[in-house]
């Protein structure tokens, strides 16, 4: 059964291979650009600062650039499609032409047939997809730690051991799918919006309950703030700046009673007509704090091992419901 | 190997629903070893659903069925006792006939290698031509030549020559033959057409409507069974121990099918032997009859 199983996915095992290599190589030619680039600030010493955001406009820009994004969509693209072109087949093609009923008929169980797919090409899906991170990861490592947002939603998803999850449970959503359904092409479809809708959902509203996150109410710093905005009516909408090398989750302006701070502003103080700086000045007046909530870089593996484990469960489970299903109802 | 007086199929008030529609209902068989059995009805009689029953493709609503005293599907001795093949000859399309007989040889304890290799080369199919690219009758005979390398004590093949030509048909039938007259091995074969089973067949089963209508071995049935011809008359007038199978009347003569287990000596009635044809048409024919009061009380 092993070779048989190995026999029917070698062509997408080929193709996967391929693809794995092409971009092996694409990763090493550019590897060059990120040294080269970063070299001033490998050099630098002290108030590195300047050097890395240089560092880091320069490489956006760059080939490297282009191939930071694309690596970025091959990344969140690999388990889907795993899903879809190895999972969603895997048993409702055989459903479909009737060719199970040819292979449940030689000497060995339908469990041991399930069982045998499931463990190699799920065991390839890992493969795969490890192997993908990893070069992925450690290609990006110097803009990563440069740009410290490795724990920020984007690119979280895209690094480290989550991704290897990601694709395991896809490929397994793929399979129970197609043999609830019994046909291929209705299974992919119901494999891609399942997974879309769960993985989008982690950073959405999930993900932040994996580890407790970080809560403090410290005096409103003035010095960074991404916006200040003023309406018509005098409503006022501050935005201080996300916490460095942080996921931040919230982070507003609060009063001392601890309602988010929406103005009224002070006409006198604030508007189009007033010098520069003066509302500014009279914000930083009225004593407010801010109301923080984020996740350190510090819980980036703690958030990565319980995303991986939450994945392999849902896996785990859904393996459970495909081989109860084929003694139970596929009968 | 099999066990000399152990029925290949027992079965015990066998019954199969999908939902609200019956496919089989209460069905009770026991079939002797040996035999080359032909499960005859119309399309859509429940032949698919008795035959994967028996090979636990699918499982009874009801009732039990045993396959060579154990419960079919039931692990991998019980299917390496029986080989099946399903209707349409399902194959791999990607994938050459040497894989699938590799596949075979892998899967199957008791593969036997040397009668597959002289199967392939005697109906003169190519091990690298993929499976896509055979005729109707090429696929079915793959799905044959798998199906008794592994050796099985039983053989279930469902409508294995429906989608041949006749020549095709005629060899595949051949096939079956010769094998089983060498291998001893039990089969059991469904089709639409009499015709296909007369030649083959030592056994035979009527399915119409869900139900078994006869079953029995061809020469017991047929020396038990009669065509009687005579002046005008009733069924209840038929001699003791004959009872009607099916009957048609002109104005002045009576024309009976009728069983009976003892001769018919009746100097008023002209006694004729049936032809396998004619016995297996009274009995779908029977069922239809007995279906129509039915539906006109429905109306």
């Amino acid at each position: 059964m092993i070779w048989f199983t190995w026999r029917q996915f070698r062509t997408p095992a080929v193709v996967a291979a391929g693809a794995l290599a092409a971009l092996a190589v694409v990763l090493l030619v550019s590897r060059g650009t990120i040294t080269d680039l970063y070299a001033s600030v490998a050099a630098c010493q002290s108030d590195c600062g300047n050097a890395i955001d240089a560092f880091l406009t320069r490489f956006y820009n760059s080939a490297g650039g282009t191939v930071y994004y694309t690596t970025l969509a091959i990344m969140y693209a690999a388990p889907p499609l795993i899903g879809i072109f190895w999972g969603a087949p895997l048993v409702a093609r055989e459903l479909e032409a009737g060719t199970h009923r040819l292979a449940w008929n030689q000497s060995i169980t339908r469990t041991r047939w399930l069982a045998t797919k499931l463990a190699l090409v799920g065991a390839a899906t890992a493969a795969a997809t490890g192997l993908l991170s990893w070069a992925v990861t450690a290609w990006a490592s110097r803009v990563d730690s440069a740009a410290a947002d490795r724990i920020t939603p984007l690119v979280f998803g895209a690094r480290g051991i989550v991704p290897i999850a990601y694709a395991v449970f896809a490929f397994t959503l793929g399979v129970t799918a197609g043999m609830l359904v019994r046909r291929t092409v209705p299974a992919m479809a119901a494999t891609l919006g399942v997974y879309t809708a769960l993985v989008a959902a982690m950073p959405l509203w999930l993900r932040t309950h994996l580890a407790p996150a970080t809560h403090e109410t410290p005096p409103l710093d003035m010095g960074n703030l991404d916006a200040l905005m003023i309406d018509r009516s005098g409503g006022m909408a501050i935005e201080p700046n996300d916490v460095a090398n942080a996921w931040t989750i919230t982070n507003q302006p609060i009063t001392a009673a601890g309602q988010v701070f929406t103005g009224p502003a002070d006409t006198t103080r604030c508007g189009p007509d007033m010098p520069n700086g003066s509302c500014a000045e009279w914000v930083g007046s009225l004593g407010l704090r801010q109301n923080v909530v984020y996740h350190p870089d510090s819980q980036y593996w703690t958030l990565q091992l319980a995303e991986t484990a939450l994945f392999l469960g849902l896996a785990a489970a859904l393996a459970i419901v495909s081989f109860w299903w084929l003694r139970r109802r596929l009968s | 190997m099999t066990t000399a007086g152990e029925p290949v199929i027992q079965a015990q008030g066998l019954t199969k629903r999908y939902g609200r529609r019956v496919a089989l209902t209460d069905c009770t068989l026991d079939i002797p070893p040996g035999r080359v059995v032909g499960l005859v009805g119309p399309n859509g009689a429940g032949k698919t659903t008795l035959l994967q029953l028996a090979v636990g493709m699918l499982s009874p609503t009801e009732g039990s069925v045993t396959v060579l005293g154990g419960r079919p599907g039931d692990g991998p001795e019980q299917l390496a006792k029986v080989g099946f093949v399903a209707q349409d000859a399902p194959t791999y399309a990607n994938l050459s006939v040497k894989d699938h007989l590799r596949f075979g040889a892998r899967t199957n304890p008791g593969w036997d290698q040397t009668l597959a290799d002289a199967r392939i080369a005697e109906l003169g199919l190519d091990p690298s031509q993929k499976a896509g690219r055979l005729s109707g009758g090429q696929r079915a005979q793959l799905a044959l030549t798998m199906a008794v390398a592994k050796r099985p004590e039983l053989l279930i093949l469902d409508e294995p020559v429906a989608s041949l030509d006749p020549i095709a048909r005629r060899e595949f039938l051949r096939g079956l033959m010769a094998h089983t007259a060498e291998h001893r091995s039990s089969v059991i074969l469904s089709s639409h057409l009499v015709s296909d089973l007369e030649r083959v067949c030592d056994y035979v089963i009527v399915l119409t409507d869900s139900r078994v209508r006869v079953a029995g071995d061809i020469d017991e049935l047929m020396g038990s069974h009669y065509r009687l011809t005579g002046a005008r008359r009733d069924a209840a007038d038929l001699p003791a121990g004959a009872e009607a199978i099916e009957h048609s009347h002109t104005e002045r003569q009576s024309t009976f099918i009728v069983r009976s287990l003892v001769p018919i000596e009746d100097p008023s009635l002209t006694v004729e032997q049936l032809t396998l044809e004619d016995l297996v048409l009274a009995y779908l024919s029977r069922s239809v009859a007995a279906h129509r009061p039915e539906l006109e009380t429905a109306r």
